[in-house]
């Protein structure tokens, strides 16, 4: 009988894989059986301190045993999983159990103590060891091994709350139905053609809807988990090498580093099978690389929203042909490219994509208007699903004319110059090819001539100028993208806790006319 | 070499929205307090200061794991 919630789907495993290896931690590691011991005891502990059904427990613990015992604790006893990034700091802490109204909140003992000093009511907090001015509250590894049934709970019912951190305003809450998570583990499970035998490592934060997918796969086929909590390719290699790793996903930044220490020492890595990239696009000096390096793994490329878990992947075996593609869309969802006011975009044409199936999340805690606005009928598409809603991404992609995607640029950052519609991602590709630049962002200003003019901010590499890198702008566009303004920033630009670089902060920070940033 | 104790702690502080924790011992890594976004942004910053390119293989816990650490292997860097 096939799993409809999240402790179904680990209970699973039991009995038959009570003895086989789960979870690997740097010096631990712990079996199904082992876990599922765990995760009793917590979730009796949870059900004694008065959570019940529906209620969200908070939980920020660095990524390990303790932190999926804790996950899979709080679902057992019915309760909305909230896991948070141990980047997070004790503010952004309150504002999460304030804003989802956590009964209990699970973290560290440094950040209970910090939480208590600010006034969280102790009786709310459980900490994972003892922690230092609290040693009466009872802690994740001290709780005693009682017998408890998992609270039964629905395919509808909230099994978890992801905050997305947005880089302008405050975080929202992403609610995922137990549903939704199952669909998400089934269709990744089957395009990465996941099995037993399977040992994922885990660098990702569980807080990330990527991250925790990967722990919802390996629980669907009786595989395994490696914990990495170290972000340094070198410790990354090592683990692969000595837990046999078959899988690995990872971001932008990390592929980044991934490569380039590879490529300095190129090292084999017979046991990996497969990586996947998602939450951003790898530079093109980077994804050309790949290939040689990771010469036997199958390299998925893959595009999503919160909103909707995942929407679309380029088939590995297509990754030549049409690299940086963002493919099709994966099994179970529905991706259609819309052109606002006329229909469905034709090869070749482009438009926003939305997205429609089981991986379309329950909306914003909270925030009924921006789920509105996110989630909702489409009128271009009414013949075919109704007002069935779908999830704007807003994201504008072009459709090519095998139907693989291809991102263009952001709904909202098309820049208007000349009468020209210049992608800010087509600028910044253009600017990256030159070899002179780390990073870069193009963003388009109010001009009285041109309507916009379009300008851009870059770290310069090593001994590059702004004049070379003009040079090359000229020549390698056309006149109308030559960015008018170039904007070099002497510091590391400010990114998002996913690693994407945060445009609005540089943005701003280039309008500031400080003697930091020195224009054309 | 621009690179001090204070210019590093501040800016390691800045990558990691940490402010006044860290100290010239405070595991960066091992701790999981910095992630990927902050060990590229950490990466620049050495690279900038002490004006080298700092090797990938040289990116690993026993250069990199503590302010101290790093401080010590950027001067054999300058040398």
């Amino acid at each position: 009988m096939s799993a409809n919630t999240l402790h179904e789907l680990f209970a699973a495993n039991l009995p038959q894989r009570s003895g086989k290896t789960f979870l690997i931690d740097a010096g631990r590691q712990a079996t199904y059986g082992e876990v599922d011991a765990l995760a009793r005891a917590i979730g009796a502990h949870l059900a004694a301190r008065g959570v019940g059904a529906g209620d969200r427990v908070l939980v920020q613990v660095r990524k390990g045993i303790a932190e999926v015992s804790a996950l899979l604790g709080v679902t057992r006893a019915g309760a909305v999983l909230v896991d948070i990034s141990t980047a997070w700091t004790a503010e952004q802490v309150r504002f999460v159990a304030e804003d989802c109204g956590a009964s209990i909140l699970i973290v560290e003992p440094a950040m209970a103590r910090v939480l208590a000093a600010e006034g969280i009511d102790p009786a709310r907090l459980l900490p994972v060891s003892a922690a230092r001015g609290l040693e009466g509250l009872p802690c994740l590894s001290d709780l005693p091994a009682l017998p408890f049934e998992a609270l039964p709970r629905r395919a509808d019912d909230l099994a978890a709350i992801i905050y997305t951190s947005g880089s302008t305003g405050k975080p929202k809450g992403v609610m995922l139905s137990h549903a939704n998570v199952l669909a998400g583990a089934r269709s990744v499970a089957e395009y990465l053609e996941l099995a037993e035998s399977d040992r994922l490592l885990s660098v990702l934060p569980y807080s990330f809807d990527y991250g925790f997918n990967q722990l919802t796969t390996m629980m669907l086929v009786g595989g395994s988990v490696v914990h990495q909590g170290v972000a340094m390719a070198s410790e990354i290699v090592r683990a692969i090498l000595r837990h046999e790793v078959t899988g690995l996903a990872a971001v932008p930044p990390l592929w980044i580093q991934i490569v380039r220490l590879l490529a300095s020492a190129p090292t084999p890595l017979p046991s990996l099978r497969f990586i996947t990239n998602s939450g951003g696009k790898i530079p093109l000096s980077t994804l050309e690389r790949m290939p040689g390096i990771f010469a036997k793994a199958r390299i998925f490329l893959m595009y999503g929203l919160t909103e909707a878990f995942r929407s679309t992947y380029l088939a590995p075996d297509r990754f030549a042909a049409k690299m940086g593609s963002i493919g099709q869309a994966i099994p179970g969802a529905e991706v259609f490219v819309i052109r606002h006011g006329e229909g469905v975009a034709r090869p070749g044409e482009q438009g926003e994509l939305v997205h429609r199936g089981p991986l379309v999340s329950q909306g914003y805690w909270n925030r009924p208007e921006a789920t509105a606005e996110k989630i909702r009928p489409c009128p271009e598409l009414r013949d075919r699903i109704g007002d069935e809603p779908v999830v704007y991404s807003g994201d504008i992609v072009r459709i090519d004319e095998d139907g693989d995607l291809w991102f263009v640029s952001r709904n909202d950052a098309l820049i208007k110059t000349s009468g020209y519609r210049v992608s800010p991602d087509e600028v910044e590709d253009l600017v990256y090819r030159s070899g002179l630049a780390a990073d870069v962002v193009a963003f388009g200003v109010q001009d009285d001539m041109l309507g916009q003019s379009v300008q851009v901010a870059v770290t310069l590499l090593g001994e590059a100028s702004r004049e070379a890198l003009l040079a090359h702008c000229r020549a390698a566009m056309p006149a109308y993208m030559v960015p008018q303004r170039i904007h070099v920033w002497p510091e590391p630009m400010p990114r998002t806790a996913s690693g994407k670089l945060s445009r609005p902060d540089v943005i701003r920070g280039c309008s500031d006319t400080s003697s930091l940033h020195s224009a054309r | 070499m621009a690179l001090t104790e204070d210019s590093l702690i501040r800016s390691i502080e800045e990558f990691a929205a940490l402010h006044g924790e860290v100290d010239a011992e405070t595991p960066l890594f091992s701790s999981g307090t910095l992630d990927s976004v902050a060990m590229l942004n950490l990466i620049m910053f050495v690279e900038r200061e002490t004006g080298t390119e700092i090797r990938a293989e040289d990116v690993t816990l026993e250069n990199f794991d503590t302010a101290a650490r790093i401080l010590d292997f950027a001067r054999k860097l300058a040398a």
